[in-house]
């Protein structure tokens, strides 16, 4: 494909996929729905791997989803090579990180190799580890010094030392989720400078919601020091610098986090609660922000990166609203459920 | 050779502690092909737990192999039998051990790898604080309000650190470096000491070890580091004997565990398409070749003497996307199945393109290279590298030949038009000709084409679209019928009327066919029988006129044999031999190569993509795996 016929060919996928976006009232409205028009709902939103079937159980829902999410970026993907390419795969890897983290708690816990493997998303075309041969390596030791000798060694070898040092799981988690995202940041930094302001939009709003989220519960959550909450968050260059992430590490309430950020995130974040209170509302102004790539004039890449995060926050609110359902639970609860939980790669 | 072998669905049902020497049985047979159902009364899946055995005992063979090395060729006698899954079990347990032992061997002598390299960072260390002759026990002290430590940590992680130790009140300088790790000194309040501890940890950070000796003074620190460093190599030399001894220990019994993992591998291979059982049953389930049943029946009695039951059946029209294709050829045409196969494999009852690809690729690559000379050349190089080459290299050697007989047939040497009589024609001299040639051995090949889609659709069952459709018989009498018109209004062939009626019942079935085969609304399926009819036709109407580059190519041949001939006139006589020798080795490795590919393409584009859906599986029989071999 030309540069102008993928382009041509990827605003057309997009803008086609994009009308397959839920409306909030639309998933509202699927929570009291009866289980005939569901399917039918999920049909009409090129959904219907997801349709709930008595022999389902949820495990196999989070893999449809994933399977969802990996056939549509494959679509979106085609006609992209170098630099644009790498940056959505890469995007898919998250998918695949979360299957190594299972891969290393399962070594944690003596857990066979055989039920680990069984609880892995399918990767299809986009894996990039032989699962096989992780999932037999004799300890999370011997599976990071694997995986650093694999396609995601950036990613895992600070996670593999700060692990060996501490034998914590907790800092190999965060090491993990770090190197994952620092990865992303390296790889839309090349492609801000050619696409402009939507991508970099999109990306700021992406990260400094992670890097805010995360500095809130390492904080707060898990009372570690502000010199290792700082050390844990993504190096950033958006609206919350590192200079800026630093002053807020050193506080020492979420009130106060809260008053000394930017304006108008304050005018966001006015009465928020707790922080998956803070979550929601970034993450629904990320929403905000995603939608007016999606609708706007922007490059076909960005309006692509955009439809993808769209896309996987509806996933999450389905996977909401189908198990809610599956598991009886009333409606006021499931609508509570579709709130967005706080964002990691698990 | 052009369709599939025939094969039969089997069923063996046996006793279920029998099932690994029943695979294992298959194995030897090599013509067993394990497939996924059976019957549904047998619901459980016995060998599951076999094959997850396997696979970790393998993967610890493997890490011991790779440690320890190969211990040589294996050997498996022919009545050897399968080990059991309790003896599998025992097996990966007493590999479990055998690793562990060997890892924490090749730890320890990793372990000792970096304190020789953090000895000698702290010699290098001793020689820095000697010049600044700084008094590290004062430094150092454990109750000074200043907390300082000595370590390193990775090189990229040196910023970060830096930035985030500076909200604790501490700082970090570094005084080394070596590969990619940093020595530094922390500095801080010692009352905020242990807030860096978990941030150090994150980072890698790695604390070197100070002896008292140091702390007193540099100077008193040689005596030390002397005995550090022989204590280590002590060390080291008794690692090395530790890892020897373990080769000695376990190196006889580790081969036994690579035999007993090679006939274990059947059951554990077959149990990944699924094994399945009832009670104290279990039955592989898969495909063999029809011609081997009696043999797979006198295999299965000498060795199980009837305690097995074998069902068979063939397979059914709902079967047929699961079954896989099993192809045999001569030995002559095995060379052009890869490039075959790199397009795909043929579905079960499909026709298999190999034997007219060959014949029709080298036609191609002779028609466009025709020349005695170049193409002696290539079957000769071919020939002389036919061991590094492999079987490919007599493809190469096929192709030479095709291009003599074409060379011969259009009068080329080297180039050379005047050297021997073309026993036809030189394409130069009468390129209409030639072109009108190409066209209509086109014609041909779509012709033969849309038949053998005719066939394939009408094997799969689905006779509507082999009759009606525009890749089938319609297709080609609307092609046909299209081919005359084009023929008479080119002045080409004299007017046939009837070629016109037939285009357009060919044109009227095929359009009605897309009309009835299209579930949507009116207009769409106007749309749509509009496209599919213009596409149809385009696509046949362009394909065909594709062949003209077979023409095309054999004209450039000669043109560019005269160009070089023009450059060496040119020249001085040793210029002119040089140019002629160069500009007919530029032909042979560029042009020869372009043709080879074109020729490619024309199968490809113009003939598989017709008829061949190259979505098959290929046969894959189990065996019996020794020394690595898959």
């Amino acid at each position: 494909m030309t540069p102008a016929s993928g382009d041509a060919y990827l605003n057309t996928r997009v803008s086609l996929f994009a009308e397959r976006l839920w409306p909030d009232a639309e998933l509202d409205a699927l929570v009291g729905a009866g289980a005939d028009a569901i399917t039918h709902r999920l049909a009409q939103k090129g959904l219907a791997l997801l349709a709930p079937t008595p022999e389902q159980g949820g495990g196999s829902l989070e893999h449809r989803i994933v399977a969802q999410m990996l056939e549509e970026t494959r679509v979106l993907i085609r006609p992209l090579a170098g630099g644009a390419r790498d940056f959505l795969a890469f995007w898919t890897a998250r998918f695949e990180m979360s299957n190594v983290k299972t891969l290393l708690r399962s070594k944690m816990s003596g857990e066979r190799a055989a039920a680990a493997l069984a609880r892995l998303a399918p990767m299809g075309a986009f894996g990039r580890l032989d699962s096989e041969t992780l999932a037999h390596a004799e300890d999370a030791g011997e599976l990071l010094r694997r995986l650093e000798a694999g396609p995601y060694a950036a990613v895992v070898r600070h996670a593999r030392r700060a692990f060996e040092q501490s034998r914590d799981p907790f800092v190999l988690d965060a090491a993990l989720d770090q190197g994952y995202y620092e990865g992303l940041v390296a790889r839309a930094q090349f492609l801000e400078t050619r696409l402009g302001a939507p991508l970099r939009g999109l990306m700021a709003a992406l990260v400094d919601r992670i890097n805010l989220v995360w500095l809130l519960r390492y904080r707060f959550n898990y009372d570690l020091p502000p010199a290792q909450v700082y050390y844990l968050l993504i190096g950033s260059r958006y609206d919350l610098p590192v200079t800026r992430l630093r002053e807020l590490a050193q506080l020492d309430s979420l009130p106060a986090v809260l008053d000394a950020l930017p304006a108008p995130w304050r005018a966001q974040l006015v009465g928020a609660r707790d922080i998956p209170d803070v979550f929601a509302r970034m993450e629904q102004a990320g929403a905000g922000q995603a939608l007016r790539v999606l609708r706007g004039h922007a490059p076909p890449l960005a309006r692509a990166f955009a439809y993808l995060i769209l896309r996987e926050r509806d996933l999450r609110a389905l996977r909401g609203v189908l198990r809610g359902r599956r598991l009886g639970l009333a409606a006021a609860d499931i609508r509570v459920a579709m709130q967005r939980a706080p964002e990691t790669l698990h | 050779m052009l369709r599939a072998e025939p094969l039969y669905r089997i069923q063996l049902v046996l006793l279920a502690s029998e099932a690994q020497d029943a695979a294992l049985a298959l194995a030897r047979f090599g013509a067993f092909n394990p497939a996924s159902g059976g019957s549904e009364a047998l619901t459980q899946a016995p060998a599951v737990a076999y094959r997850e055995a396997w696979l970790e005992a393998e993967a610890r063979l493997a890490k011991l192999l790779a440690q320890c090395g190969d211990a040589g060729a294996l050997a498996l006698p022919s009545d050897a039998e399968a080990p059991s899954l309790a003896d599998l079990e025992e097996l990966n347990a007493w590999l479990k051990d055998v690793w562990t032992a060997c890892r924490d061997c090749h730890e320890a002598t990793a372990r000792l790898d970096e304190a020789r390299a953090r000895l000698a960072a702290l010699e290098d260390t001793l020689v820095r604080l000697e010049r600044l002759d700084v008094d590290l026990g004062r430094l150092l002290r454990p109750d000074s309000l200043l907390a300082v430590r000595l370590g390193s940590l990775p090189a990229e992680n040196m910023r970060r650190l830096n930035e985030a130790l500076a909200l604790s009140g501490h700082v970090l300088s570094r005084f080394d470096q070596s590969g990619d790790q940093v020595y530094a000194v922390i500095a801080g309040p010692r009352a905020r000491h242990d807030e860096v501890r978990g941030l150090l940890a994150q980072a890698g950070w790695h604390e070197l070890e100070l002896p008292e000796e140091l702390r007193t003074h540099p100077r008193a620190a040689r005596d030390w580091l002397e005995r550090a460093h022989r204590r280590v190599e002590t060390q080291s030399g008794a690692q090395c004997e530790a890892l020897d001894g373990l080769r000695g220990r376990f190196g006889p019994r580790l081969h036994e565990a690579r035999q007993r993992l090679a006939l274990a591998r059947p059951l554990a291979e077959a149990a990944r398409v699924g094994v399945r059982g009832q009670g104290g049953l279990a039955a592989l389930t898969g495909w063999v070749p029809k011609r081997r049943l009696a043999a797979l029946r006198a295999a299965l009695d000498a060795r199980f003497h009837g305690r097995c039951w074998l069902e068979l059946r063939e397979p059914g029209p709902r079967d047929l996307a699961a079954v896989p294709s099993l192809m045999r050829y001569p030995a002559w045409l095995a060379p052009f199945v890869p490039l075959v196969r790199s397009y795909g494999v043929p579905r079960y009852g499909e026709f298999d393109p190999a034997l007219p690809f060959a014949i029709a690729w080298l036609l191609l690559f002779g028609a466009m290279f025709g020349d005695v000379g170049h193409g002696a050349v290539i079957a000769l190089v071919a020939a002389g590298f036919a061991r590094r080459l492999g079987r490919i290299a007599w493809v190469g050697v096929a192709a030479g030949a095709a291009s003599m007989v074409f060379g011969m047939l259009y009068g080329s040497v080297f180039g050379y038009e005047t050297l021997i009589e073309p026993l036809w024609l030189s394409p130069l001299h009468d390129p209409i000709r030639m072109l009108t040639l190409a066209v209509g051995f086109g014609v041909g090949f779509i012709v033969c084409t849309l038949l053998v889609n005719a066939w394939n659709k009408a094997a799969a069952g689905r006779a509507g679209e082999a009759l009606f459709d525009s890749g089938g018989l319609a297709g080609l009498v609307l092609y046909l019928g299209a081919v005359g018109v084009v023929a008479s209004l080119a002045g080409a062939a004299d007017p046939v009327p009837q070629a016109a009626w037939l285009a357009a019942g060919g044109l009227a079935v095929v359009a009605v066919f897309k009309w009835t085969t299209t579930h949507a609304t009116l207009g769409e399926r106007l749309l749509v029988t509009a496209i599919e009819i213009l596409e149809t036709g385009i696509g046949l109407f362009s394909n065909t006129l594709s062949f003209m580059r077979v023409a095309a190519f054999s004209l450039n041949h000669v043109a560019l044999a005269l160009a070089v001939f023009t450059l060496a006139d040119g020249l001085g006589a040793a210029g002119h031999w040089i140019a002629v020798v160069l500009g007919n080795i530029v032909i042979i490795g560029l042009e020869g190569a372009i043709v080879a590919i074109q020729a490619m393409r024309l199968m490809y584009y113009e003939g598989f993509s017709r008829f061949f859906n190259g979505d098959g599986t290929a046969f894959v029989p189990l065996r019996v795996v020794v020394n690595g071999e898959r």
